[in-house]
């Protein structure tokens, strides 16, 4: 029983996974670019928080994710027209990584220097200690909304991908910029969108996730190692790939702690490198 | 010909200055010198993989911890010195590169990155895990069958030396060869290079042993001169950080790049640490500062921008077509060294014999 509660769990634990990696499939996709500042802005939506809990007593905690997800899309939006649009400017794909790689460094040292290294966590209140029994299991509310709340924005950002005006821009400009550009779309602008809502989820989930462990401003390197497992097993550009990849990675590092616990996320790498090697075009591949 | 003479003598005057250095400087100055030259061959191996056949890996810290562990088990089991270990370090590095590469080379892109990141976390936690390598709290190097302790810094300073000089040497001796021209060809388009008979696979492989038998060389090196290991810090991705900042700040796919770039850390680092007196966590922001700045207006790092703007053309690699073809064909050899047509020409030439 006690294992088909941790396999409940970890599945539940796979929607945070799977907000981490959709960000990065969705810059990926459309930019063809590596975000290696991903986890740094995870650990930014946890600080930031941090500190809005620690501002706003009055208010319950889980309401924070609205603020910490405007900043992420501000954040995202000025990054990308600030910065990253002039390096994609000739399509050479290292200069993007390059500056990503950068902005990690920067990011990651001055959240050292701004909250100093000392791990924290944010008390979610209530919420997160009330659980409810299925059958017997006794599973955390609080992870299971987080999970339905991971379902709902796959399934609101495939909508938006698919059905929208938006949506058919950013695909038009994800297959050619060049074509995309003489039907009067401007790639810089809908890049400019993209990147907004891939950090928006990032600092969504970092928050979501502060709130069930530990992190500290080195956190981000391990959080965009899980983000990028979550993409690859997914598959790269399947964003319902990076959902199931989520839970597959959740679940394999839950009851590998269980199973043996000292082993970290040894049982999660194991079981990305085995999907890896039987499939290599990940779990919903990619048919190009 | 000319040339390779050149080359060839300073190399041999570099190690004459190598073997002439401990005697003039002290202990920290002896040591920084060792981590720039062990710095120099790790970047030049990166480059190897990255800058010639496009694989970029995460994951390089890999073959460092595997050589570094190695040097400590094998010194501490086999009762050796530990230089003596050194060769075991790199062969272990070659190994697991050639035991590796055949599930890597199955992933594409992105997927090779994470796979070898995720090879290498795989790595420290296996380490982490083993109570006999010491686990989480590391362990210290077997000092008991080194003869004299106190020319140990400086023995292990030539031998930084040696691989550093000889990391250069060797890169540069590998891309005047076969090998060089068809990973040259790679590195410039890889769908032209499979067209004109370049078997892709056979030219990743080497690069992918060699690359992690450098890392693990200097990785040993390294370890030997701190005389302490950890899992934290032999499987630290700090270690692929100063790869990558070297050989991109300096110029990817270019010989002097890494060098120039392994520089450029360790001067920004002194600098900012010493004289500048930032706390670590600045001098880290500066250094990720530049990278970015780099990356927007000297995308082809500062050798390229060099080669760019004064047209220098430093150890080239590129090969002269002989006169006759010259004549014939009349466009080659014309451009300037510029940076983007050098390897162009490789590989036009190449076609140019095959067909």
């Amino acid at each position: 029983m006690d294992w088909i509660a941790t396999a409940v769990n970890g599945a539940l634990l796979g929607g945070l996974y799977g907000l981490f990696g959709l960000g990065l499939a969705l810059v990926f996709g459309v930019m063809r670019v590596v975000n290696l500042a991903h986890g740094e802005f995870i650990v930014a939506g946890a600080y930031l928080g941090v500190y809005l809990v620690a501002a706003l007593p009055q208010l319950p905690p889980w309401l924070m994710v609205l603020p910490v997800a405007l900043a992420g899309y501000a954040l995202g939006w000025g990054l990308q027209a600030g910065v990253v649009n002039r390096a994609l400017q000739g399509g050479d794909l290292l200069r993007p990584l390059m500056l990503t790689f950068g902005l990690s460094v920067v990011l990651r040292n001055g959240m050292v220097q701004a909250f100093g290294a000392d791990s924290r966590a944010i008390d979610g209140g209530e919420l997160t200690r009330a659980g409810i029994d299925i059958a017997g299991l006794r599973i955390g509310l609080y992870p299971l909304l987080v999970l339905l709340l991971a379902a709902v924005l796959f399934a609101a950002l495939h909508w938006l991908l698919k059905h929208s005006a938006f949506g058919r821009t950013v695909r038009a400009t994800a297959d050619l910029p060049e074509v995309a550009r003489l039907m009067g779309v401007s790639p810089g602008r809908v890049f400019n969108r993209v990147m907004g809502l891939s950090i928006a989820f990032a600092m969504l989930a970092g928050f979501l996730l502060a709130q069930r462990t530990l992190f500290t401003p080195f956190s981000g390197v391990e959080r965009m190692l899980i983000a990028f497992e979550v993409v690859i097993l997914g598959g790269l550009g399947s964003f319902w790939g990076a959902l199931a990849g989520g839970v597959v990675l959740g679940m394999a590092q839950l009851l590998g702690q269980k199973f043996d616990s000292n082993a970290g996320p040894l049982y999660a790498h194991g079981v990305f490198v085995a999907t890896l090697l039987l499939l290599p075009r990940g779990l919903a591949g990619d048919r190009r | 010909m000319k040339r390779g003479l050149v080359t060839v003598a300073a190399a041999i005057s570099l190690f004459a200055v190598a073997a002439l250095i401990p005697r003039y400087v002290d202990g920290g100055v002896l040591r920084l010198m060792s981590e720039v030259l062990l710095g120099i061959a790790l970047a030049q191996m990166w480059n190897l993989l990255a800058g010639y056949t496009g694989l970029l890996s995460l994951g390089h810290q890999l073959f460092v911890g595997a050589g570094a562990y190695t040097l400590f088990e094998a010194t501490q089991r086999l009762g050796l010195a530990p230089y003596w270990a050194l060769p075991l370090s790199g062969l272990v590095g070659a190994l697991l590169a050639a035991l590796l590469a055949p599930a890597l080379f199955r992933l594409r892109d992105a997927y090779f990155s994470i796979g070898m990141w995720v090879f290498a976390e795989i790595g420290a936690l296996l380490v982490s895990k083993t109570p006999s390598l010491g686990a989480t709290s590391g362990r210290t190097l077997d000092l008991s069958q080194l003869g004299e302790v106190e020319a140990f810094q400086a023995i292990s300073f030539w031998i930084a030396a040696a691989i550093g000089i000889g990391s250069v040497v060797g890169v540069l001796a590998l891309m005047r060869s076969r090998l060089g021209l068809a990973l040259l060809t790679v590195r410039d388009n890889e769908l032209a290079a499979g067209s004109i008979g370049v078997d892709v696979w056979r030219v990743r492989f080497p690069a992918l042993v060699i690359s992690g038998f450098g890392c693990a060389l200097a990785g040993g090196a390294y370890f030997m001169g701190a005389m302490f290991v950890s899992p934290d810090s032999a499987f630290d991705i700090n270690w692929v950080v100063m790869m990558m900042f070297a050989t991109l700040i300096g110029g990817i796919g270019t010989l002097e790049g890494p060098l120039i770039g392994v520089l450029v850390w360790f001067a920004l680092r002194e600098l900012l640490t010493g004289p500048v007196q930032l706390q670590g966590g600045w001098y880290l922001m500066v250094m990720g500062g530049v990278a970015m700045a780099v990356s927007l207006f000297a995308p082809r790092g500062l050798w390229g921008w060099a080669q760019q703007r004064w047209g220098w053309r430093g150890w080239s690699v590129r090969r002269e077509p002989p006169a006759s073809v010259l004549a014939s064909s009349g466009r080659a050899g014309q451009s300037a060294a510029g940076v983007a047509p050098v390897g162009s020409q490789d590989a036009r030439r190449h076609s140019g014999r095959a067909a």
